[in-house]
């Protein structure tokens, strides 16, 4: 079984939602049950992926791969797409934290009724496309799982939303495909621009069906590759990852070749594609200002979708950078390190300081996110170890927190449909638990050190203040969103929590009651979690550390 | 004994109050009126433990590999010296005295176990300052202890005032850590280590200017903690919590800790920067003094007051002599919290009955007389005030002037500019000895001016004059030198391996008298005919109204002033002006500075809000109206008639082909 966790880690989801599809309709309230197990098991399954993980090469032993489609195309050259499969240290951490906060999106989902069919059976494709994203080992693999998050993700917001969830949900759709629509042209360009140089052998008869290859193979298509010795119907196409990160793997003439470096006017094609793709995947992270359509798609998806979507779907905008964009462009990443790092510093403080002004409690919470996603991306543009690292992190980390975060704010709007900030006031009078845990959320995600938030912005911090092609004052103006954080969860504390007992509709008052049970431990468990990746971060980064550290020396 | 055998003692003595904390958080119900009384016995057992450490001669260094990365590894490390050792006594041993008082203070409070347990939380987040071996360590503890200064500020959370209080100082805390995270990245980024251990040789790398930011963003961190100016407002805000809170963690311990974290890193202070720190300690000191002069809320007065001496102890060690600033910390401790605890003794007593809630027991213009009717908490009061005020045969005279030496001895480094920081500190002292017996006055003094019918102060229980009075012994001079007039032989530079070389009679007489001066001048306006209730009316923070009757005093004073006496013109004239226009400054100008900016902070946020909105957003709007215009275009041709889908058909045909041939 260990062979083939990874399919099965996909798949399972994906039968469980056409069982939900199939489901008798009667019985469609044992549908949550259906979903949590199917949820628990894939936290089971991504457990065993994690007892079997290789800490010192930082690599789940077992991958996949299965020829998918092979198309020749004659002078063309043949179209090759893998399914490809594989885990390692930097998609181990976040499949573990996406099955998880699909988990807890199962739970919190508990109080779905209408249309429950639909609801489970989309939740479910969500949940196993998610986890695909972060297995595929083939662009067009990746990009399928990552275009077919939209699909379910639209209909969540659209269909199970708040007032104005129509409006929410095809904001939402027509930026992320807006998105996915740059990433797709610079796919097509990479798979344009590079070959699979074992398949190449193959079709040039270097290698033949059931041998397997031999020590220098690779290297021999490569130098044939660059001396132009291969006939275009030999040449292989490939999306495949480790072959993209390769640049020896480039046709010699190609647009996107690292090497020859091709200009449309003063600019590289290479940096045009690095900006696109980068677009591409900041309107997921986001990035401001790209990140309009996070706010208004929290404060309009229900309760687990937040969650999810907070808590995961954001996560794929930095797997992309690190994975993708910086994977494949590593020197046009360097050079556009300041850029980078500028947007990612205005990310920080403007969605700091938006989140000062709201007044929607779950608004509030969508701002502190854009920043809090800043410090990911300024991780990532330091390009150094700590950075890189503390920016994985901080993606679990704050998967954790505002999963946390919206469940919290999910509480008040189940109970009287009402976030406004200024609503309310002394709720530690009616609802003590609930005072106590939106505390210790608020404080874990204001950085408070104990807490996960806090390793996650000192080490996307040091990792900026290190490297050493960005000016200190990035990092050092970006300290001003921990003063933020300060601010805005504490006025908000001290708006709604603190003071005298009122709401605004005090005929509605004896509707806000303290946590139940199912609320009360969901959050404890985040909350320990928290703690946990806050006193002992090293369970992260041992597992990050290699793959990262393998990651940086291949770039030298 | 060697270090090894120490680990476990540190261990437990940080262990101690954290599982008081989760003891007290989990079973409080459970313990009801006792639960002061374990977490007294948890500290006590802390005090027998760290008097162990200190008395065992070596120092103890433990490592602990917190993260790694590859060759990075990021180590935690715990230290105890001689420093820490003191420190700890210190934290301690008041600690412990607050914890035995607040049993008779809050023994009527229904959430008393919850007071227990945040001052536990305190005492684990301070003592973790205390053992830090190296700066990060000292981060991670600073913020909680920071975290448990906010939950007992606002721990009456129902007082709108307190919570905002307890926002105010974590937010303004924070401006300062943010440059204290900056300077330990800088440090680390540049040398690879924050070890206390380590960094001394680390040090070379750097150039003198790098140096001189690091120090200074450092600093930041004891501008936040210990109310350095201009992040000083949040103190006297926090006097709206529980008044032994404030003699704990507001006078004694939690804002000492700015001083001990520069205490720490005196070594890597260059000039420039010590001279920017001598520099923010002598505004801050000056402000907090003219501040105190015109209080009127109690616990403000000694609010101001510890705003000031914190200010003391920044020059002492901006002019490059950590140790007296140490010393000076250690006095202060003591006699400031007996201060507090005295001044909580005197609110418990005015507590109005319940009938009449509009009393203030705080304010002492509604005091008077209460020497008569508390003497016990008069005679603590007395002394630690004399101490405060620098009078002889007291601690605080010691460490003033160990500072006063100190400040005349680094002229030698300094060059001559050291003579202001001396004169200034020395005025400084002069204004505490007059604001100190204004206080002591309006308290304890003159005639009652209290209404007797809903108020009937009586002298305090047992459990809280006791502490107040071991606090007060704890002022006398042979605690801590078997000289009255001078510290050199004391205990404590000997610990601290400091041999002052500037010996100097005339500094320490020339200290008395300004002193002595100040009680008189303070004295002779109480008895005087325009005593210190003339000033009444005005208000910390006037409103408009006020404002105009100030306007028109102050008028109705320059005609007066040819009449007054001649020090009432040159000394004691100006000098309410000066701090008339210091509270100004601080109510129009920095607090108002704050606010404002605080304000301008969620207007800016709404000016960004709204560009979010319309401009931003807006642009992706008119992107998607473009996009529903093409379409509205292209949904003309699918408008049913076959005609146009042929046209259409036809066109593209055309244009395919016209490609294919072209191309």
């Amino acid at each position: 079984m260990r062979e083939h966790l990874l399919t099965l880690l996909i798949f399972l989801p994906l039968t469980g939602a056409l069982l939900a599809l199939v489901w008798p309709a009667h019985r469609s309230r044992n549908l949550r049950l259906l979903t949590l197990s199917i949820c628990l098991l894939e936290v089971v399954l991504s457990g065993f992926l994690y007892t079997n993980f290789d800490f010192s090469t930082g690599r789940y032993p077992y991958s996949e791969l299965y020829d998918w489609i092979t198309l020749p195309l004659g002078s063309l050259g043949t179209v090759s797409i893998d399914y490809a499969l594989a885990v390692d240290g930097i998609s181990l951490p976040l499949v573990l934290l996406a099955t998880s906060i699909m988990l807890v999106g199962a739970i919190s989902s508990w109080t779905i009724t209408a249309r429950p069919k639909a609801y489970f059976a989309l939740y479910l494709l969500l949940s196993g496309t998610v986890v695909g994203c972060f297995l595929a080992q083939d662009f067009f693999l990746f990009y399928l799982f990552f275009e077919f998050m939209l699909l379910p993700m639209y209909f969540l917001i659209g269909l199970w939303g708040g007032p104005r969830r129509e409006y929410a949900a095809i904001k939402f759709f027509v930026y992320t495909f807006l998105g996915s629509l740059l990433i797709l042209i610079v796919m097509i360009g990479l798979y344009l621009s590079a070959i699979d140089p074992l398949e190449t052998a193959r079709a040039a008869g270097w290698l033949l069906a059931g041998e397997l290859p031999s020590e220098g193979l690779i290297s021999k298509v490569q130098q044939a590759l660059a001396q132009g010795v291969l006939l275009p119907e030999q040449l292989v196409h490939t999306f495949r990852f480790e072959y993209l990160a390769d640049p020896a793997n480039y046709l010699p003439d190609a647009w996107l070749n690292p090497i020859s470096g091709i200009f449309l006017g003063e600019t590289s094609v290479r940096v045009l594609a690095f900006w696109l793709l980068f677009a591409g995947f900041a309107v997921k992270l986001p990035v401001v200002p790209v990140h309009t359509w996070l706010p208004d798609a929290h404060v309009e998806a229900p309760t687990p979708i937040s969650v999810v979507l907070a808590g995961i779907l954001l996560k794929i905008g930095g797997y992309g950078f690190i994975r993708i964009v910086h994977g494949f462009f590593p020197n046009e990443a360097l050079d556009s390190s300041v850029p980078l790092a500028i947007l990612a510093m205005i990310s920080i403080v403007y969605g700091g300081f938006n989140a000062l002004a709201q007044y929607d409690l779950k608004k509030m919470i969508a701002y502190s996110s854009i920043s809090h996603m800043g410090f990911v991306l300024l991780g990532i543009a330091a390009l150094t170890a700590e950075g890189l690292n503390g920016a994985i992190y901080q993606m679990v980390s704050h998967g954790v927190l505002s999963a946390m975060l919206f469940l919290l704010a999910g509480v008040l709007s189940d109970r009287t449909h009402n976030r406004q900030i200024d609503h309310y006031r002394g709720l530690i009078g009616r609802m003590p638990r609930y005072t106590v845990l939106t505390g210790i959320a608020f404080f874990a995600s204001l950085g408070l050190p104990g807490f996960s938030g806090f390793v996650g912005e000192l080490f996307t911090l040091m990792g900026a203040f290190r490297a050493g092609q960005i000016p200190i004052w990035i990092p050092a103006v970006s300290t001003v969103g921990i003063v933020l954080a300060a601010a805005y969860f504490l006025w908000t504390l001290q708006r709604m929590f603190f003071g005298e007992f009122w709401y605004r509709k005090s005929e509605d008052a004896a509707l806000l009651t303290d946590l139940s049970p199912r609320e009360m431990s969901l959050l404890m468990v985040l909350a320990l979690a928290t703690l946990l990746l806050g006193l002992f971060p090293n369970t992260v980064f041992s597992i990050t550390g290699p793959t990262v550290q393998a990651w940086l020396d291949s770039l030298n | 004994m060697s270090s090894t055998d120490l680990t476990f003692p540190v261990l437990l003595l940080l262990a101690l109050p954290f599982l008081a904390f989760g003891a007290i958080a989990g079973m409080g119900s459970f313990l009801r009126a006792s639960v002061g009384w374990v977490a007294a016995a948890f500290t006590a057992a802390g005090l027998g433990l760290s008097l162990l450490l200190f008395l065992s001669p070596e120092s103890v260094q433990m490592q602990y590999d917190w993260i790694r990365l590859g060759p990075y590894v990021l180590t935690l490390s715990l230290r105890v010296d001689s420093l820490a050792g003191i420190m700890l006594l210190l934290v301690h041993a008041v600690a412990l005295l607050v914890q035995v008082y607040s049993i008779a203070y809050m023994h009527d409070d229904p959430n008393r176990s919850r007071y227990f347990a945040f001052l536990q939380l305190f005492i684990f987040s301070m003592l973790g300052i205390l053992l830090s071996g190296s700066l990060l360590l000292m981060y991670i503890f600073w913020e909680l202890v920071g975290l448990s200064s906010y939950l007992l500020i606002g721990f009456w959370h129902h007082k709108p005032r307190a919570v905002w209080a307890a926002k105010k100082a974590f937010i303004l805390n924070r401006i300062g850590d943010a440059a204290f995270l900056t300077g330990i990245l800088l440090l680390l980024h540049h040398t690879g280590t924050t070890d206390f251990t380590a960094l001394p040789s680390a040090l070379s790398v750097l150039s003198p200017g790098l140096l001189t930011a690091i120090g200074l963003c450092l600093f930041g961190g004891c501008v936040g903690k210990s109310a350095q100016f201009p992040l000083s407002a949040w103190l006297p805000d926090a006097m709206e919590g529980p008044t032994p809170v404030s003699a704990l963690i507001h006078a004694a311990t939690m804002v000492a800790a700015g001083i001990f974290l520069l205490a720490r890193i005196s070594f890597l202070l260059t000039p420039t920067a010590q001279v920017v720190i001598a520099c923010i300690g002598t505004i801050t000191m000056l402000h907090g003094a003219w501040l105190a002069l015109r209080a009127w809320d109690i616990k403000r007065v000694l609010a101001y007051s510890t705003i000031s001496q914190l200010g003391l102890m920044v020059v002492a060690v901006g002019l490059g002599s950590w140790q007296t600033a140490m010393f000076h910390l250690l006095t202060h401790a003591f006699f400031k919290a007996g201060l507090f605890l005295s001044a909580g003794s005197v609110i418990h007593a005015l507590h109005p009955t319940e009938t009449q809630t509009n009393f203030d027991p705080q304010n002492m213009r509604t005091m008077g007389g209460l020497r008569t009717v508390m003497p016990r908490t008069f005679w603590c009061f007395v002394i630690c005030a004399a101490a405060l005020s620098g009078l002889p045969l007291l601690s605080g005279f010691l460490s003033k002037d160990a500072i006063f030496l100190a400040a005349f001895a680094s002229t030698a480094s300094l060059g001559s500019v050291a003579y202001v920081f001396a004169a200034l500190a020395i005025l400084a002292a002069g204004l505490t000895a007059y604001y100190m017996t204004r206080q002591v006055w309006l308290i304890f003094f003159g005639k009652k001016r209290y209404s007797a019918a809903s108020v009937h102060p009586h002298e305090s229980p047992a459990l809280m004059w006791i502490p107040m009075a071991i606090l007060a012994v704890g002022t006398l001079f042979f605690w801590y030198s078997s000289n009255p007039f001078e510290a050199e032989s004391g205990w404590l530079f000997r610990v601290l391996q400091y041999a002052p070389d500037v010996h100097s009679v005339w500094v320490p007489m020339v200290s008395v008298a300004v002193t002595v001066s100040g009680i008189g001048f303070a004295w002779q306006k109480a008895t005087g005919t325009r005593n210190f209730l003339a000033d009444a009316g005005e208000d910390e923070s006037p409103n408009w109204r006020l404002l105009a009757q100030q306007i028109f005093n102050r008028l109705r004073l320059l005609a007066e002033h040819s009449e007054e006496t001649q020090q009432h013109i040159f000394f004691l004239g100006p000098l309410q002006k000066i701090a008339r226009a210091c509270a100004y400054i601080e109510n129009r100008g920095i607090d108002t500075l704050v606010n404002r900016l605080s304000r301008y902070m969620v207007v800016v946020a709404h000016v960004l809000s709204w560009a979010d909105r319309y401009l931003t957003d807006g642009g992706v709007r008119a992107v998607s109206y473009s996009v529903r215009g093409a379409g509205a275009v292209v949904r003309q041709f699918q408008n049913g008639k076959i005609q146009s889908y042929f046209l259409v058909t036809f066109v593209s045909v055309l244009l395919l082909l016209l490609w294919v041939l072209v191309i």
